[in-house]
């Protein structure tokens, strides 16, 4: 049965929706709440997608007989084999997904933490340049580094949902993308409601006087730092699995870093729905963009691709000098004291 | 051996003279610029229009380059910096709105390189001029542009020493970098001052991309390319000086080059494509070891030896002061 073409169109803007949701609610984690301006949310990413490239492969060769294949060289025939497997043995993949997730939570948890090193005691700026620099390096290491995730040629990824019958196949994919989402949008509201998120708000207006109530900013920031790491390694996961393969070229600075920050300053800064809102308007709009791509193409006499730099760093020039504070600005948090006041 | 001494003056120059263009608007803005490289690629894409569609001397595109990329930052000081600073936006949102016009900028210099070549069909992508510069001496003899980029170099240190401290207008520039309040109540127009600084490291940066074309290869992607290496540059130098800037720079620069063809010998043509990971531990070294820059290493040095010998004038002073007394 084939799937219609305006179904295609909502589960595939469902999926990246969930994606980019993960990843700017980890973005608004550190840099929304407290106020560390990740430039290298790529980082973070695609050490989650490169766990994802890197570690299935290792688990299946334990349950599945490779013989001579290699996970990169022999790469479409190894995932045939594998996705085979999946299909007689369905409750593989929930062993093999959950200890990936877990080794990419760690992984970027230990990226977030060294990116930060080098310079969260200095100022603002010269931290933006080094978080900046290492989501290049990042990238630089996927595309040569071969063994790693197939370098500039990318690997396939096994169908983790191959059990899943043909025709429900697509659906049942984006449904558990939003699950992780929702899930993932759950903790951090709750997380930034509790006491935690106001000691990152007050990281980020005043961290003398949050010294002065004995805390250390710099040891919050090293916390935040490593928790949006985690979250942001679990949205690369998750887009890996999703599209079924892993391309270093394809984790790069407008992508991953500079459209998650479009996003959560549009839809509006330490404001979870804001995000909520941002991210589902700027999903939808690239989808719409690429979906009458084709009817633009010849028209223009350059590369389509081009407009799309154009028309994102356009917006957020014109977004931070009209409208710096989003669709949904932050909101003061109220106290019991003042709300019956 | 030569084309490695080459390759590195060469480079160290271009990124030195972009180093200062960065430090300088960092140092009268205090917004580290990441449009900064974009300004040298539409520099090279000036000398690709002279050299290849107007047919004229590339030499003929540094002036030009200096005027176009200058004008690129001035409007981008002035239609979008200034306007961000007014509102009181905050240092984050201001590297945010550089960051976005250097993609903006990325779109734009595709567009360019894509209608140059599909107008003119001269190719557009990773050119290189290098067969149209006049070499000195015939075959492997000096090239041309070797000579122009030092000359630029050691022009630009002289020039900058000169403007900055033996003119009336360097001196109201310098008031206007360390007090804008202070130098305004006394008459100095800050906004001309900082235009024309804009308008300076904007052009600086475009002759940086003409030089770069004539001897590397210009591509729209070299702005993200080189990015990591300016802002390197910039802080080992100290990020606030015009010469440690200069220093910085060339220390980067030639570490890039001759630090590659080093490892090259030590492990294998594989690390070509790690280059990039030269500068960045040169930057992280100099935040971790001394964030404040070589130029913190050399102004202590000083501040020491001045201490020193006011130390010593004192003591001299004080024994003579007790000699006084003792006479009296």
């Amino acid at each position: 049965m084939a799937l219609d073409p305006g179904i295609i169109f909502i589960g595939d803007l469902v999926a990246i929706f969930s994606v980019y949701l993960i990843i700017n609610l980890s973005l608004n984690l550190e840099f929304g709440f407290g106020g560390v301006p990740n430039f290298g949310k790529v980082l973070a990413v695609a050490g989650g997608a490169f766990v994802m490239g890197t570690i299935p492969f290792m688990m299946f060769g334990v349950l599945v007989d490779y013989g001579a294949l290699e996970p990169v060289d022999d790469n479409i025939m190894l995932v045939h084999q594998i996705n085979a497997y999946i299909e007689a043995h369905p409750e593989s993949v929930l062993g093999v997904f959950a200890v990936t997730l877990i080794v990419a939570v760690a992984v970027g948890g230990v990226l977030g933490l060294a990116s930060a090193y080098p310079a969260i005691r200095l100022r603002g700026d010269y931290l933006a340049i080094t978080l900046l620099g290492f989501g290049e390096i990042i990238r630089i290491i996927g595309i040569n580094h071969t063994p790693l995730v197939g370098g500039t040629l990318g690997i396939s990824l096994p169908d983790m949902l191959a059990f899943v019958p043909n025709e429900y196949r697509f659906l049942t994919a984006s449904f558990v993308l939003l699950a992780f989402a929702g899930g993932a949008y759950l903790l951090v509201s709750r997380f930034t409601k509790s006491p935690v998120g106001r000691l990152l708000r007050s990281t980020r207006d005043d961290d003398l006087a949050l010294q002065t109530l004995g805390r250390d900013p710099v040891k919050i920031k090293f916390k935040v730092m490593m928790l949006a790491g985690m979250l942001g390694a679990v949205g690369g996961v998750m887009y890996a699995s999703y599209v079924e393969g892993v391309v270093a070229f394809g984790y790069d600075r407008l992508n991953w870093t500079f459209l998650p920050f479009v996003m959560i300053i549009v839809g509006g800064m330490a404001n979870n729905k804001g995000v909520l809102v941002g991210t589902l308007l700027f999903v939808a709009i690239r989808k719409l963009v690429i979906y009458y791509n084709d009817s633009l193409d010849g028209l223009l006499p350059f590369d389509i691709i081009w407009l799309d730099y154009l028309a994102l760093g356009g917006i957020m020039i014109l977004v931070l000098i009209f409208r710096p504070h989003g669709i949904l600005p932050e909101r003061p948090q109220k106290t019991e004291s003042l709300e019956k006041g | 051996m030569t084309i490695i001494l080459f390759d590195g003056l060469i480079y160290a120059s271009v990124l030195a003279v972009l180093c200062v263009g960065l430090s300088l608007t960092y140092k009268i803005t205090s917004v580290p610029n990441f449009a900064h490289t974009s300004f040298a690629i539409l520099g090279m894409y000036m000398a690709l229009i002279m050299a290849k569609v107007l047919d004229v001397s590339v030499y003929l595109a540094l002036p030009v380059a200096f005027a176009a990329s200058g004008a690129l930052a001035l409007f981008m000081y002035y239609g979008i910096i200034r306007i961000l600073q007014k509102k009181k936006s905050s240092l984050i949102s201001l590297i945010i709105a550089t960051l976005a016009f250097d993609m903006f900028m990325i779109g734009v210099l595709n567009i360019i390189a894509d209608g140059i070549r599909n107008t003119y069909q001269v190719n557009s992508r990773d050119f290189t001029l290098r067969s149209l510069d006049i070499v000195i001496g015939g075959d492997g003899g000096l090239p041309l542009v070797f000579i122009v980029t030092l000359v630029l170099l050691a022009g630009l240190a002289l020039g900058l020493y000169c403007l900055l401290y033996r003119t009336s207008f360097g001196m109201s520039l310098r008031g206007a970098i360390e007090n804008e309040s202070l130098a305004q109540t006394l008459g100095i127009n800050t906004r001309t001052i900082f235009c024309f600084a804009w308008f300076l490291s904007g052009g600086l940066a475009g002759m940086a991309g003409v030089l770069m074309s004539m001897w590397f290869q210009g591509d729209p992607s070299l702005a993200a390319i080189m990015l990591p290496s300016i802002f390197a540059g910039s802080i080992v130098g100290g990020f606030s000086s015009v010469y440690g800037a200069i220093l910085g720079g060339v220390l980067v620069g030639l570490s890039e080059v001759v630090g590659t063809s080093i490892l090259i010998d030590l492990l294998g043509y594989w690390v070509i494509p790690y280059r990039p990971v030269i500068p960045f531990i040169a930057m992280i070294a100099t935040l971790l070891v001394l964030p404040g820059g070589l130029i913190q290493l050399i102004t202590k040095y000083q501040k020491r030896k001045n201490m020193t010998m006011k130390k010593a004038e004192e003591e001299k002073e004080d024994s003579k002061e007790e000699e006084d007394g003792v006479g009296a």
